[in-house]
C-alpha cells in the first residue's frame, strides 16, 4: 500500500514496550483512589453499608438462632460471627463484579477511549483499574471487620489469629479477582449497556443468597436444585474460605475452597482479559 | 483500483482527481516533499444493517487541516474512530503516518492525539491531574512529563485553573482541556471530532484560532470532523463532504462553493423597463444568466466574482435606469451540504 512509499515515520522512538507497564498501571490505580476519596458519599457508604447489614440484619437474625435451640449454626459459632465473613464476601462479590462491568460505563462515557488511544496494553489498563478497585474493596473489608470486632464484644465475634487474618486477606484478594474476571466477562457478553446493571444485579443477588453467606448451606438440604446450586456457586467457596481463616470454622474442606476459587479466578480473568483486549469502541 | 499502483506522485494525484474529484489545495504544492499522512482506501464499516462508512477514499497531506463535513449520522465519527485504531473497519484500509490502523495499532497510537466529541476527561479529577494521568500512559521520564503538562496548560490558558476539579469548569474551559489532552504529546496528527460542539461564538473562535496556531507553528496535521460548515470554511484547507457514509464531494471550501452555488444578484427597478435592462445585462461578459420574475424582479447570476453591486448600480445609471432595491447572495457550504441531503431524499422517494 501507499504507506510503504515513504516508510514508517519516526513518530517517537518506537522501542519495544516493556512487559510490565508500571506507569500506566500506577496511574489507573491512582485515578480509582482519587475518585474514591473525591466522593464523600462513597466514603460514607463504605462504612455505613457494613454497619447497616450487621446491625439491621445481623442482630435480628441472630435472635432467631440463639432462641430456637433446634436450629444452630454449625461449628459452634454465634450467628453474628457466622455472617461477618458473609458480609465481607458480599463486598468482594459486588465490588469485584462492578469493577469488571463498569469498564463498559467508562467506554460509554468516553473516558476509556481517552486511554485506549494511548499506546498502552489493554491488559495494563485493566490491571491498574482492578488494583484500584481491590484497594477500595479491601478498605471496605477492613472497615467491616473493624465494626464487626466492636459489635463482636457483645455478639461473640473475634478473629482467631493474626496468621488467620493475614491468610484471609490473601484469600479475599483471590476471591475479588475472581469476580473482576467474572464482571469483565459479563460485560463483554452483554453488549447493550441499557438495563445492563439490572441484569448484573439479577445474577449477583442469587449468587449472594445461595452462597452460605447469610445462612448455613445445610439449612436447605431438603430442597432439591436450590441446595445443589450452592455447590456450583463459586462464592460458596469464597465465603467458606474467608470464614474458615477468620474464625477457624470451615464447613467445607479448606483445600477445596482454595482450589475452586483459584480455578475460577484463573478461568474468568483469562476470559475477561481476552474480551477486554479485543474490545472496540463503537 | 490498479491505477493507484503507480509510483509517480503526480500521476497518482491525477488518478485520484478522476476517482474522487479531488483537486490539489491551492496553497499546497504537490511536490515530493508533501507527504500523505493519512491515506484512506475503500474504507467501509457497518453496524448491523446500517452502513456507517461506505467505501470512502481520501488522503490528508502533511501540515494540512482536512475537514470531514456532514450531517449527524453521516459516518464522521466512525471514520475518526477507525483512523484512531479504536475501531476495526469491515473492509478497505487506512494508514496513519505509514502505520496500518488494523495491524500496527501501536504505531498509530503513537502518532495521534484525539479530541473526542463527548467528554473524555474525568470530571472528578483536576485539570492538571487529568493531563498528568494522560501523560503517564506514555511512560515518560518525570521531568519530561511535568514539562509537557505545564506547557500545554499554558498554551490553552488554563494554568490558573490547573488545580480546579474539572466538574467546576465552564464549557469552554472543558473543551480547551480536551484539546490540551489531545495535543499533550505533540502528536503528528490531531483527530478532532466536533471540537467546538456546544460552545458560544466567542469561545468557538478562540478554539479555532488556537487550532490554526497549533497547525502553523507546530506543523500538526489535523483531521476535523464537523457539522458546522462555517467551522470547516474557517479552518480547513480541503474538505470532504460525507453523506450517508459516502464522500459526495471533496475539494477546497472555495471550489466547492463555486461549483455548487452561484453568486446571485436580485434587483428591482424604479425607473425604466425591466425587459430592456435584462437585455442590457445579457450583453455583459460577466453575466451568466438573467431571469425576469414577477413584480419587476430581476435575478442575475454572475460568472465573475469581482463584479458586485456597485458595478451594476453604475451600469444602470449610465443607461438611464434606476434601481430601487438590490441584494447579493453568495453561496455557502450549507447550500452544498443541503444540496446533497435533498438529492438523497429525492432519490429515496423515487
Amino acid at each position: 500500500m501507499w504507506g510503504g512509499w515513504y516508510g514508517k515515520m519516526d513518530v517517537q522512538e518506537v522501542t519495544h514496550r516493556p512487559l510490565f507497564e508500571g506507569e500506566p498501571i500506577y496511574s489507573m490505580w491512582l485515578r480509582e483512589l482519587i475518585r474514591f476519596f473525591a466522593m464523600r458519599s462513597r466514603i460514607l457508604a463504605t462504612f455505613a453499608s457494613p454497619l447497616i447489614w450487621l446491625l439491621f440484619l445481623g442482630i435480628p437474625l441472630s435472635q432467631i438462632f440463639s432462641s430456637g435451640a433446634s436450629q444452630s449454626v454449625p461449628g459452634g459459632l454465634s450467628f453474628f460471627a457466622f455472617i461477618v465473613p458473609g458480609i465481607v464476601s458480599m463486598g468482594l462479590l459486588f465490588g469485584g463484579t462492578n469493577s469488571g462491568v463498569t469498564v463498559l460505563w467508562d467506554k460509554e462515557f468516553g473516558f476509556l477511549k481517552e486511554v485506549m488511544v494511548a499506546p498502552v496494553r489493554r491488559t495494563s489498563l485493566m490491571i491498574g483499574r482492578s488494583l484500584g478497585a481491590l484497594t477500595i474493596a479491601l478498605i471496605q473489608a477492613l472497615a467491616t471487620l473493624g465494626i464487626a470486632l466492636i459489635l463482636g464484644t457483645w455478639l461473640g465475634f473475634r478473629i482467631i489469629s493474626v496468621a488467620g487474618f493475614l491468610l484471609a486477606i490473601g484469600f479475599m484478594i483471590i476471591t475479588f479477582f475472581a469476580f473482576v474476571g467474572f464482571g469483565l466477562t459479563l460485560g463483554a457478553l452483554i453488549e447493550n449497556t441499557e438495563g445492563f446493571m439490572t441484569i448484573v444485579r439479577m445474577i449477583e443477588f442469587p449468587m449472594f443468597f445461595l452462597s452460605g453467606a447469610l445462612l448455613p448451606i445445610s439449612v436447605i438440604k431438603g430442597i432439591p436444585v436450590l441446595y445443589q446450586l450452592q455447590f456450583i456457586n463459586p462464592l460458596t467457596y469464597g465465603v467458606d474460605g474467608v470464614r474458615g481463616l477468620l474464625t477457624g470454622v470451615f464447613l467445607l474442606p479448606a483445600w477445596l475452597d482454595l482450589t475452586v476459587i483459584v480455578a475460577f479466578a484463573l478461568l474468568f480473568l483469562f476470559l475477561g482479559a481476552y474480551a477486554f483486549s479485543k474490545m472496540e469502541v463503537d | 483500483m490498479a491505477i493507484l499502483t503507480t509510483e509517480d506522485l503526480t500521476r497518482r494525484v491525477e488518478a485520484l482527481k478522476a476517482v474522487n474529484s479531488l483537486s490539489a489545495p491551492p496553497d499546497f504544492t504537490l511536490d515530493s516533499d508533501r507527504k500523505p499522512i493519512l491515506v484512506v482506501r475503500n474504507l467501509s464499516k457497518g453496524f448491523g444493517h446500517v452502513t456507517a462508512v461506505d467505501a470512502i477514499n481520501f488522503e490528508v497531506f502533511e501540515g494540512e487541516i482536512f475537514g470531514l463535513v456532514g450531517l449527524n449520522g453521516a459516518g464522521k465519527t466512525t471514520t475518526m474512530l477507525i483512523l484512531s485504531s479504536l475501531l476495526n473497519p469491515d473492509s478497505g484500509s487506512a494508514t496513519v503516518c505509514g502505520y496500518d490502523v488494523v495491524k500496527e495499532k501501536d504505531g498509530v497510537r503513537r502518532s495521534i492525539g484525539f479530541v473526542f466529541e463527548e467528554e473524555a476527561v474525568d470530571i472528578y479529577l483536576t485539570g492538571k491531574q487529568n493531563l498528568d494521568f494522560a501523560a503517564r500512559m506514555y511512560s515518560l521520564a518525570r521531568q519530561e512529563r511535568e514539562k509537557m503538562v505545564a506547557d500545554v496548560l499554558k498554551t490553552v490558558g488554563l494554568e490558573q485553573h490547573a488545580n480546579t476539579k474539572v466538574k467546576d469548569y465552564s464549557g469552554g474551559m472543558l473543551r480547551r482541556l480536551e484539546i490540551a489532552r489531545g495535543m499533550l504529546t505533540s502528536p503528528k496528527v490531531l483527530l478532532l471530532d466536533e471540537p467546538t460542539i456546544g460552545l458560544d461564538v466567542q469561545t468557538r473562535r478562540y478554539v479555532w484560532d488556537y487550532l490554526r496556531r497549533v497547525n502553523k507553528e507546530m506543523g500538526v496535521t489535523a483531521l476535523l470532523a464537523t457539522s458546522y460548515l462555517e467551522e470547516a470554511d474557517y479552518l480547513c484547507n480541503r474538505i470532504a463532504i460525507l453523506h450517508e457514509g459516502k464522500i459526495v464531494a471533496s475539494n477546497t471550501p472555495e471550489a466547492l462553493k463555486d461549483s455548487f452555488g452561484e453568486n446571485l444578484i436580485t434587483l428591482k427597478l424604479s425607473k425604466g423597463s425591466q425587459e430592456d435592462f435584462a437585455r442590457q445585462l445579457r450583453e455583459m461578459t460577466w453575466a451568466n444568466s438573467v431571469e425576469t420574475q414577477s413584480q419587476g424582479t430581476l435575478v442575475l447570476s454572475l460568472k465573475d466574482k469581482s463584479i458586485g453591486i456597485p458595478e451594476i448600480v453604475r451600469m444602470a445609471k449610465t443607461h438611464g435606469f434606476s434601481i430601487s432595491s438590490i441584494k447579493s447572495s453568495t453561496p455557502s457550504l450549507n447550500d452544498v451540504l443541503l444540496h446533497y441531503a435533498k438529492k438523497s431524499v429525492a432519490e429515496r422517494d423515487e
